[in-house]
């Protein structure tokens, strides 16, 4: 039966391999085409796959010795000596210094990214600051400056509003300040690689530079309450043009009064000037 | 091939049990095997028996947990569609379908039931129970009704959770309830009274643990026996020590937390809540308050929490390994210092469960390196085991199984920590599924199958009789298969993006495809829950049909195995003295056997020899 | 009447099933969602109950079973048709043929089920083949069918209550749990929730582009789910749009709340009508009634007796309440043979005819002078009238319009009762507590364009204390003032000293991790 335990954990290990090796095929793996599609994002997907490299070498490494260690142990009989030794101060020194050197490395490899996403003082110069998003139960409610206006903390009367539908110019860096209106949520945009929670009381900067036009999924990350799951929402990315042209078509949307626009009113309109 | 089952030791069959059977040989008359069994209903101040105490009551826990998981996969499985049990009994209007808060809940309490109810008490409360003054050679604890009431605070704690059920559908913040979720009496469905008997319950268990850790301190400092240096202990002891240690140190600031909360909630006080916050419609709060205190304090307590659930499991698989592979611990020392170091950086690495919230940045930096480091005694360890296994003679039987899982899932576990320990990483990481089957393969796939071979292992000396080893053999096969079915796929769901606590994340196009691999999933986690019902069958029919055995079925070195099946009041025919360490297996000292008791006596000059000869 | 039943698919897989076998072994027989009956349904005697559930459920079925009444101007999805001639004089083939339709056929594709509406084949109300595909340029179906050919002239209808059954789906996924499987707003989740969730069943809805009297648009219904009601629970839903079969998920889900809102007005409306009569309150009311007045006719003779009077009449002794029953029972067993189909038809008539109504255009609020210049002088008229007699806005909304005005403090009596509410303050039709709105939070929960606001005054807020203005009391021009003036309550502390100097680079991002 040794033999048969040492096979089955030595299958367990391969697996586990293969079965991560053909996720992707499925789809079982980054959102969308895989990629990320914001600077940042590819950045942590580059440290993502470094650390991937790291961890798959040494699990794949771990069970081969562990499963010579069963096969081996397997095959010892009741007459046979088995290694009587209280260990090896040279493999613990060696198995401790390789490691450390190796999770040093891993950790003070990532600290610019975090560095640049994080710390005010490393954002990038010029971000425009594009939106305020405000999380409630179960919702996100965008406030944005009117057209060639900027974003002011409180809300002015010409601002424009939008829910669960975050626009933002490509190929730019942006910032987005998150806030909540009642409990602690947290934005969590997949594609972009993005995730902040948001603090009641708290206003969070937030900043991203979308590389890609296109819409990207948005979730709620921090469980929020029974609608946690509803907070479906989207960030569009369009050129700065379509930006800036989405916005003022907003705007008039907004200030919309219900009277219908007759081609004789427009022109009536256009007399008075 | 090596012998599968152990030597049960048989009136007349035991070849080398040089302490066998009492029917014979010894004058007194060895305990009823059901002798501590029935002891479970009385206050008893005796350690075995409220260790006993503790192991049923968290095994039954373990099932209710397990049912509630059953509940949070079947509903990821097929959402909104009809749930067994609880669809058709509370909803049955709504053809079954359940309300999204009571996922909420299903998910909160899951982790509430299986966290402290289940594997903090099974560890330091059952294990660490019944083992410490055995291992140690101790008549009992330093503290005997402490200890008694150590056991007894479980149960208004069991029934402030229970209770809790049935206000709002039951608490629904999450098994860390952060504020203002679980501050604000509005919040939620589940965040009324539900939220605060949760809370007193969790005080409780803190109580609970608190009273068990001060008695292992004591008694592991001070009830040694002669010869039991330091050194001599076995690592179940050293682990055992270290988690008091840690939560002496850590407890006291979860049970401020705690009542802090409860005021928040009840008195109006606002350690928590911040001004001008409206759930509900309700009066804006006054506030002054920071919600991040809570989270701080909070993981203050609860990622030390989680070496409390995991040093405990490493040092009796120890044993275990040492044991199963007849073979000494490899680095021993290493092993202990490796410990310490896990358990002195946990109390530095709290931040790195707060990545994403919003606190200074400066302070993930350090939090990222602290909680790097901490894989490295980790890693120690794991290479010590497989150091242990290494050319021993394997007993593949069920309790070394469990131990081999236990290394195997370990490995898994502790390496996916890595990718959350890196701050980039884990802003993409954080909250999802990723981290779901980080923490099941750490608390799961390591500690419980730990358990389950501790079971295994210390059983005869509960109840004087084996439990069947091929019963154990089979249920440890389908839980394995099926546990690494149900939470390895966890982590590609999490890479996908996957978030947690999600009622319906098939709500989200990009998440829709993965609604197979969640059904593959959740059958599999069917079949695991269903698969403990042979671990309780073993363990319960055991108690009546098992094979008796005489004191050291496994032939193991440890004080405990000295002692009567099960040991009778105060445990020990006479005050032991200890000779050497635990893991003296194979040693050429001991001529004819495999092993060496800690108690036997070799002379000096015969144990400098072989230390001469480099061992 | 046509009515086309639809049995809903099971959308539970296969495993489902399997696992419910190993998991509620030795349980009962599968709960069925189910429609919950109006209490007051439950109160009417047994005879007058059946009769009610029986016509509501033969116009719209249960959850698993809905049924499409042609009657209710409700967008069942699918589309009609008629078969064409075949080519030259050929036979028609049962399986491909052309077909002419009523409308755009853009539903139609591979799965699609359909049903025979008239000819030899309409004998079953069930769908009795399946569409294998469709050409849209020749308009030829091929069929999967055992059925006969049909013949040249026969009316079809393809897709038939495809969009009711994914309104459903939806529905039990995102609504069920407040709203309630009959959209009651009574559902698990309801309870805890402020305000509470809408109950369908007056058929009103709040915050509506239509005149006051009119019923809810289907784009108002749409803004709401896809914008959510600020301050309240009731999320925003815009990115659920997926497509079923070329059915919008948001789309499909308004036609079910306005069916679920039909079938909720029909059954009040029903037993509005026997509840007077046939329930068991009222019955008992009126035993009472009678025992009251033979004790006092009792009296009366008796006094009379004692004071001599012999010709003093014995009253008749009071009718129990088994008598009163019985007697209710033979004319209502009269009443539902005679006049209760005509009121069936008649109320059924009323309600499709208010729902067709409401989008009509013509009940829509257009205002008749684009809005007034939003200027200090606007809003001052708008303040004067806010505080004038005319209009008492201040009474509700307060002086200085933070929802607390004197009216808050009173006690109010129910409507058509005596009694008053339990709770101070204002109450809505349905009997919850309602606060008038702080118009300084700048949250509006209709909506916060100008021609949402300009609504809420012309039109009032339906099943709400808040009244109509517009047309008798105030003139166009006068409500866009209001409008100008509420709209700048929010602002008005932010004088331009109080507001924080313009920061120059993300002005809004300032405090931040300490």
């Amino acid at each position: 039966m040794g033999r048969f335990w040492a096979i089955f954990f030595i299958l367990a290990a391969v697996v586990t391999v293969g079965f991560s090796a053909i996720g992707p095929e499925f789809r079982w793996w980054f959102p969308g085409d895989g990629l990320a599609h914001s600077t940042l994002g590819k950045k942590i997907d580059d440290l993502f796959y470094l650390i991937l490299i790291i961890v798959s070498v040494t699990y794949v490494g771990t069970h081969i010795v562990l499963g010579y260690v069963l096969w081996r142990g397997a095959g010892i009989q009741k007459s046979d000596k088995v290694w009587f030794s209280h260990g090896s101060h040279a493999l613990e020194v060696i198995w401790t210094i390789v490691p450390s050197g190796i999770l040093l490395f891993i950790a003070f490899y990532q600290m610019d990214v975090w560095r640049n996403y994080r710390v005010k003082a490393y954002f990038p110069k010029k971000t425009a600051a594009v939106a305020e998003v405000t999380a409630r139960q179960f919702e996100w409610r965008i406030r944005y400056p009117a057209p060639g206006k900027i974003l002011q903390p409180r809300p002015q009367p010409d601002d424009i509003y939008t829910v669960n539908d975050i626009r933002v110019p490509a190929g730019q860096p942006v910032s987005i300040s998150l806030r909540s209106d009642d409990v602690q949520h947290a934005i969590f945009v997949p594609g972009l690689r993005v995730k902040q929670d948001a603090v009641p009381g708290l206003v969070i900067p937030v900043w991203f530079e979308v590389t890609d036009t296109g819409t990207y999924d948005m979730v709620c990350a921090e469980l929020c309450g029974w609608g946690h799951y509803k907070m479906k929402a989207q960030v569009v990315a369009s050129s700065e043009e379509e930006f800036e042209a989405w916005k003022v078509n907003a705007a008039k949307e907004q200030s919309y009064d219900g009277v219908p626009q007759t081609p004789e009113a427009v022109a009536a309109k256009a007399d008075d000037e | 091939m090596s012998t599968v089952t152990p030597d049960v030791g048989h009136p007349g069959a035991g070849g080398h049990d040089h302490d066998s059977h009492g029917h014979h040989g010894h004058g007194h008359a060895e305990p009823s095997p059901l002798s501590l069994l029935w002891q479970l209903p009385t206050f008893s101040c005796d350690h075995k028996v409220i260790g006993l105490q503790f192991l049923i009551t968290t095994l039954m826990m373990l099932m209710v947990g397990g049912a509630l998981a059953l509940g949070v996969r079947w509903q990821l499985a097929f959402p909104w569609e009809r749930m067994p049990i609880l669809g058709d009994t509370v909803f049955k209007a709504d053809g079954g379908q359940i309300a999204p808060e009571t996922y909420t809940m299903l998910v909160t309490m899951h982790a509430s039931v299986m966290i402290f109810l289940v594997i903090i008490p099974i560890l330091a409360g059952a294990f660490g129970n019944f083992l410490i003054p055995l291992q140690i050679g101790a008549d009992d604890m330093a503290f005997p009704t402490l200890n008694m009431l150590s056991y007894w605070f479980m149960w208004p704690a069991i029934a402030c959770f229970g209770a809790s059920f049935f206000f709002g559908g039951g608490p629904a913040g999450g098994w860390t309830s952060y504020p203002l979720l679980s501050a604000l009496q509005q919040a939620a469905p589940g965040s009324g009274m539900a939220q605060t008997l949760w809370l007193v319950g969790l005080t409780l268990i803190g109580v609970s643990s608190m009273m068990g850790s001060v008695n292992y301190m004591t008694t592991i400092i001070n009830m040694r026996a002669p010869g039991m240096t330091l050194f001599r202990m076995p690592l179940t002891i050293w682990s055992m020590f270290i988690t008091a240690i840690l939560q002496a140190f850590a407890l006291p600031v979860l049970t401020a937390a705690g009542f802090m909360l409860v005021a928040d909630r009840t008195l109006g006080t606002c350690f928590f809540i911040p001004s001008g916050i409206v759930v509900n419609n309700a009066a804006p709060t006054v506030g002054g308050g920071q919600p991040l205190l809570w989270q701080h304090l909070f993981w203050f307590y609860s990622h030390p929490a989680v070496y409390i659930m995991l040093l405990p499991a490493m040092g009796m698989v120890s044993d275990m390994l040492a044991c199963m592979s007849r073979k000494p611990i490899f680095g021993y020392k290493p092993m202990v210092y490796s410990m310490a170091a896990i358990a002195g950086l946990g109390f530095i690495v709290w931040g790195h469960h707060m990545f994403t919230s919003g606190m200074n940045p400066a302070l993930g930096m350090t939090f990222m390196v602290s909680t790097i480091l901490i894989a490295l005694p980790s890693a120690v360890k794991t290479f010590n085991w497989l150091g242990t296994m290494w050319g021993g003679r394997l007993q593949f039987n069920a309790v070394m199984l469990n131990c081999i899982a236990f290394v195997s899932m370990f490995i898994i576990g502790g390496l996916s920590g890595i990718f959350m320990a890196a701050v980039p990483v884990d802003i993409y990481i954080h909250d999802t599924y990723f981290i779901v089957a980080h923490f099941h393969y750490v608390i799961f796939g390591a500690t419980l199958f730990g358990c389950f071979g501790a079971i295994q292992f210390w059983f005869p000396k509960m109840f004087g009789r084996m439990m069947n080893d091929t019963l154990g053999q089979i249920h440890f096969a389908i839980t394995f298969i099926a546990f690494n079915c149900t939470f390895f796929p966890m982590h590609l769901l999490g890479v996908a993006g996957f978030p947690r606590r999600y009622a319906d994340p098939y709500h989200f196009p990009y998440l829709e495809h993965l609604l197979p691999l969640n059904q593959f999933m959740t059958i599999a986690a069917i079949i695991m829950g269903f698969a403990q019902f042979l671990l309780l069958a073993n363990f319960f029919g055991s108690m009546f049909f098992g094979k008796r055995c005489g004191r050291n079925p496994w032939n193991a070195n440890g004080l405990e195995w000295t002692t009567p099946s099960p040991p009778g009041h105060g445990n020990f025919d006479i005050p032991p003295v200890c000779y050497h360490g635990p893991y003296e297996y194979s040693s050429p000292l001991s001529h004819d056997n495999d092993f060496l008791p800690q108690t036997e006596y070799v002379p000096l000059a015969q144990r400098q020899a072989i230390a001469q000869a480099g061992h | 009447m046509l009515r086309c039943k639809m049995t809903l698919p099971h959308w539970s897989s296969f495993l489902g099933g399997l696992f419910v076998l190993v998991l509620a072994s030795g349980c009962s027989k599968n709960p069925e969602a189910q429609f919950a009956w109006r209490d007051s349904t439950l109160e009417l005697l047994p005879k007058a109950q059946d009769a009610v559930q029986q016509s509501i459920t033969e116009g719209f079925g249960t959850p698993h079973d809905l049924v499409a009444w042609d009657k209710l101007p409700v967008d069942f999805g699918g589309v009609q048709g008629v078969v064409q001639p075949a080519v030259e004089g050929a036979k028609l083939s049962a399986t491909e043929f052309q077909v002419q339709w009523d409308g755009t056929e853009d539903g139609i594709g591979a799965g699609s089920e359909l049903l025979w509406m008239t000819g030899a084949l309409a004998k079953s109300k069930t769908p009795t083949a399946t569409v294998i595909s469709y050409q849209p340029e020749t308009k030829t179906l091929r069929l999967k069918t055992k059925n006969d050919a049909p013949a040249q002239g026969d009316r079809l209808a393809v897709g038939l209550g495809h969009q009711l059954q994914l309104g459903r789906m939806v529905y039990m996924k995102n609504c069920n749990h407040c709203h309630g499987v009959a959209g009651d707003g009574n559902g698990p989740t309801a309870q805890y929730l402020n305000p509470r969730p809408r109950d369908y069943r007056l058929g009103l809805f709040k915050f509506t582009s239509t005149l006051s009297s009119e019923k809810a648009t289907r784009e108002d219904l749409q803004r709401i789910v896809k914008y959510g009601i600020p301050g309240t629970y009731m999320p925003s839903f815009l990115l659920l749009d997926s497509k079923h079969n070329n059915f919008h998920e948001t789309t499909a889900v308004v036609e079910y709340v306005r069916w679920l809102a039909m079938r909720g007005e029909m059954e009040k409306r029903l037993v509005d009508e026997l509840s007077a009569d046939y329930s068991q309150t009222a019955l008992a009311d009126e035993a009472e009634k009678e025992k009251k007045s033979y004790a006092e006719a009792k009296s009366e003779y008796d006094k009379a007796r004692k004071a001599g009077n012999k010709e003093a009449a014995k009253p008749e002794s009071a009718k129990s309440l088994t008598q009163l029953k019985k007697a209710a029972g033979e004319e209502l067993a009269k009443y539902l043979e005679v006049d209760y189909p005509g009121t069936l038809n008649d109320t059924a008539d009323f309600i499709a005819d208010a729902w067709k109504r409401a989008d009509d255009p013509a009940s829509r609020i257009v205002p008749t002078v684009t809005r007034v210049a939003d200027d200090a002088a606007s809003r001052e008229r708008g303040r004067l009238l806010y505080m004038s007699d005319k209009t008492k806005c201040y009474t509700c909304h307060g002086a200085k319009a933070r929802g607390n005005g004197p009216a808050v403090e009173d006690f109010w009596k129910k409507p058509g009762s005596n009694e008053t509410y339990a709770k101070r303050g204002l109450h809505d039709t349905w009997g919850n507590p309602l606060p008038p709105r702080d118009l300084t939070r700048g949250q509006y929960r209709g909506g916060r364009r100008p021609i949402d606001i300009f609504s809420r005054v012309y039109a009032g807020i339906k099943g709400t204390p808040m009244p109509a203005f517009g047309g008798t009391v105030l003139k166009d021009n006068d409500i866009w003032d209001i409008v100008n003036y509420v709209m700048s309550l929010p602002y008005e502390e932010q004088s331009p000293s109080a507001k924080p100097a313009a920061a120059p680079h993300m002005a809004a991002t300032e405090p931040v991790g300490q």
